[in-house]
């Protein structure tokens, strides 16, 4: 008969062994704990070089100038400091992230690099991450910085924008960009279907009037696929993003009540939402009910771009986006592309479209290291019309300055002019912190109703009870 | 006397020192046990206890997460997915599948089994990414697309896979993959059974499939189990293929699963500030337990401490 073995215990071995790693984990970490690393700040030849580190996304990478214009605007400096004979450089350090690097990553990746205390001094981000950043403690108020550069720079700035960078009665942001979100519509399909030159330019005015709906779109997306003059009526982003909500905006819906500062959803605008994606994808077969499974290239871009598609719910940045990749050339895009707002989603309704801005922020990372004055002073450079206009024409997106509007090569921009008066009927999405929760609610549920598991009915009732669970007292349930 | 008291300190001398050289060599895996399991597991339990977000701060709330969990009108839904994407491509892939290429590929001449074999290797080789994207493109609703043209030819409309064959899609994803684990497991044990077996069982009269299931199949028991075991595991807390070809869609977490799910909550939604590391962590820690109380149940059902068991002839 074997004879058992004497000795400690496996579970004894085993839960010591835990213990003394656990040990050995703190006592590492408490020895070798890396201390925040400062961005070099070296001294050659009697001149001190102080880096200041930039993180910027495209994700489309015509948007590099987001983060390129403070290269130039460092040079710039450099060169004024040099003349007058200063003893200090500044240098430029840091990232610029395009697809396949998406918002949530940037995100994530920013609030690692924070925590390990290696996040940047100039951090861009969406307007409405401002609640989250300054609650947190990320971001610092530029509230002082603002009045020390108001008068040579930020007087300038379009003064709605400054509304999407306060949080608490405070600046924690300077605008960097804006856009609209156009429905784009091919015009040479339009033409197969039969409409008149006429037609097809007052198109766009009719929406602005509230005279032609999304209902009225669904119609001619149908005729269009039912005649075989293209493949999908309507197209939408493949991927969760904030959209969607022009449709409910479009419907009459309300998403933020400043005077209670909560979020709001009105039960009967998103039941009407919800009724109108589902008819176009069940009914009328106009949205494909895999788009949200889909693929940018092939399932957007591409039928956008080669006449697949008849209307296109994108960006203002999309239009620099086809040229400049290549998939239209200017010219082409003239000839076949139309742009519209939003359609109003009832007759006498008012049309939309959704705005995003961009904001500079400066981190809390930043006055740690002492910093955030020269940031600032950056951040001042970079908010200069020609590097802003440069960056607007690049990459389709609109001025944020008054003398931007004049400059030479955004005032040439057509199609800048053209969609500027869309401006008027934007909305902003909520700076509130819990923003996502909501943006993520909807896209889960607006998924289930293009697939076909829900109906605009259960839709609602599933959105509320969610929007209620995940936001509580941050969210206004309106009948 | 003297002799025999400084023979016995000897014998315990060298016998500390055996237990030593044990200890000694037994502690790079340990490490790795300790390092890559224990603590993160007991990270997991501790950051389930918080309502931490992206600002990494231990708030402690208790069992709150717990609690949200079990209120979570989608946990039974998730529950329910879970059990069932783990019992279908186990069943019909990770070990079924797995089996029949075995005994196929044993079974024919060896250089036609193993070329066989060898291409049933190419998903575990090929990068998550580029694999699952291969499957997207080949499975999209369109007429041009692989699977749809290939049934064109039997006459068969296209299909919206995606939309409408979502878990068929998920499971051979990952059952593609996950079935060449077993595969070469079960190929290494029937090719270690005595060639004298099955020259007897042929003796006898045994037909091909009466030497599988009377020879073949119960002298690899113990592989079929641990494959069995092992790959339930992996598959609980597996979810990239999911992720990258469904996102666990097409409709209202149609194909999330509980993996999926922790992912989801902790990481993946659009838009700052609403990363839910602790209720995620929640999840993950559930999801342990479950690991932990199956193994237990495998280790018992399958009486695997058997297969363990020290030699009955002891050498000392």
């Amino acid at each position: 008969m074997a004879m058992r073995r004497k000795g400690v215990s496996p579970t004894v071995t085993l839960v010591t062994a835990v213990i003394i790693a656990l040990l050995v984990g703190v006592a590492i970490g408490y020895f070798i704990k890396p201390s925040a690393p400062t961005q070099p700040t070296t001294t050659q030849g009697g001149v001190k070089t102080v880096t200041i580190t930039v993180w910027a996304i495209g994700p489309d990478p015509p948007s590099e100038y987001r983060y390129k214009n403070f290269l130039i605007a460092a040079d710039k400096l450099n060169k004024i400091l040099a003349a007058a004979g200063a003893n200090v450089r500044v240098k430029v350090q840091g990232q610029f992230f395009v697809r396949p690097v998406e918002w949530e990553e940037y995100r994530k990746k920013f609030y690692l690099a924070f925590k390990a205390g290696e996040g940047p001094d100039i951090y861009l981000t969406g307007h409405e991450d401002i609640g989250y950043l300054a609650s947190n403690g990320y971001i610092i108020p530029l509230d002082d910085y603002i009045k020390e550069y108001w008068d040579t720079t930020f007087y300038d700035v379009i003064p709605t924008l400054w509304d999407a960078c306060k949080f608490q009665g405070k600046i924690w942001a300077v605008p960097q960009d804006t856009e609209v979100r156009p429905m784009y519509f091919r015009k040479d399909k339009l033409r197969e279907l039969g409409w008149t030159e006429q037609q097809i330019e007052e198109l766009p005015i009719k929406v602005k009037n509230g005279e032609f709906t999304l209902w009225d779109l669904l119609q001619v997306a149908k005729q269009a696929v039912d005649k075989g003059i293209v493949k999908r009526g309507i197209i939408h982003r493949v991927k969760e993003g904030y959209d969607y909500f022009q449709f409910y905006l479009a419907f009459g819906g309300k998403l933020w009540d400043p005077t209670k500062n909560k979020m709001v959803a009105n039960k009967e605008a998103w039941h009407k939402t919800f009724d109108w994606f589902y008819q176009a994808v069940h009914k009328y077969h106009v949205i494909s009910p895999n788009q949200f499974s889909g693929d940018w290239d092939k399932d957007f871009h591409g039928p956008a771009t080669k006449g697949e598609a008849l209307f296109i719910s994108g960006g203002s940045w999309h239009k620099g986006e086809w040229v400049k990749k290549g998939l239209l050339t200017e010219q082409q895009f003239w000839q076949v592309m139309g742009f519209m707002l939003h359609p109003a989603g009832e007759k006498g309704g008012k049309p939309v479209t959704l705005s995003h801005p961009l904001v500079y922020t400066i981190t809390t990372l930043a006055k740690k290291r002492g910093k955030a004055d020269l940031a600032a002073a950056l951040i001042a450079l970079v908010t200069d019309p020609h590097l802003n206009a440069n960056h607007a024409v690049q990459s389709s997106h609109l001025a944020i300055l008054y003398s931007e509007i004049s400059d030479s090569r955004y005032a040439k921009d057509k199609f800048l002019q053209d969609v500027a008066y869309m401006l008027d009927y934007t909305h902003f999405i909520p700076g509130h912190p819990k923003w996502a929760l909501y943006s993520h609610d909807v896209y889960t549920v607006l998924r289930a109703v293009e697939s076909g598991e829900l109906n605009a009915d259960q839709a609602t009732t599933q959105l509320i009870q969610m929007l209620q669970k995940d936001l509580g007292d941050a969210i206004e349930i309106q009948p | 006397m003297a002799e025999e008291k400084g023979r016995s300190a000897g014998k315990n001398h060298r016998k500390l020192l055996t237990r030593g050289y044990l200890y000694f060599f037994l502690l790079p895996s340990l490490a790795m046990i300790v390092f890559f399991f224990f603590i993160p597991a007991i990270l997991t339990f501790l950051i389930s206890l918080t309502d931490m977000s992206y600002t990494l701060e231990w708030h402690w709330v208790g069992l709150a997460n717990y609690i949200k969990m079990i209120q979570d009108p989608w946990t039974p839904l998730i529950f329910r997915n879970t059990m069932f994407y783990v019992f279908t491509t186990l069943t019909f892939f990770n070990v079924g599948t797995a089996l029949l290429i075995s005994l196929l590929t044993v079974h024919i001449e060896e250089r036609v089994g193993s070329a066989f074999r060898a291409i049933w290797l190419l998903p575990r080789i090929t990068p998550s990414t580029v694999y699952a994207l291969m499957w997207l493109w080949a499975t999209r609703g369109d007429r041009d697309a692989l699977l749809n043209w290939i049934l064109m030819f039997f006459g068969v409309p296209p299909v919206e896979w995606r939309l409408k064959l979502p878990w068929l899609l998920v499971i051979l994803v990952n059952g593609f993959v996950g079935a060449s684990f077993g595969m070469i497991i079960f190929t290494a044990a029937l090719k270690s059974i005595p060639i004298d077996f099955t020259r007897a069982a042929l003796v006898d009269g045994a037909n091909t499939l009466q030497l599988i299931r009377y020879v073949e199949l119960p002298l690899i028991k113990w592989p079929l189990m641990f494959v069995t075991a092992y790959q339930t595991l992996s598959l609980l807390t597996s979810f990239e293929y999911i992720l990258l070809v469904t996102d666990g869609g097409p409709g209202l977490y149609t194909t999330e699963v509980w993996a999926l799910y922790s992912y989801h909550m902790a990481f993946q939604i659009y838009g700052g500030g609403s990363a839910q590391y602790g209720y995620g962590a929640a999840l993950s820690a559930v999801l342990v337990a479950i690991g932990l109380v199956l193994s237990v149940i495998y280790w018992r059902v399958f009486k695997m401490g058997e297969m363990m068991v020290e030699p009955k002839i002891e050498v000392d």
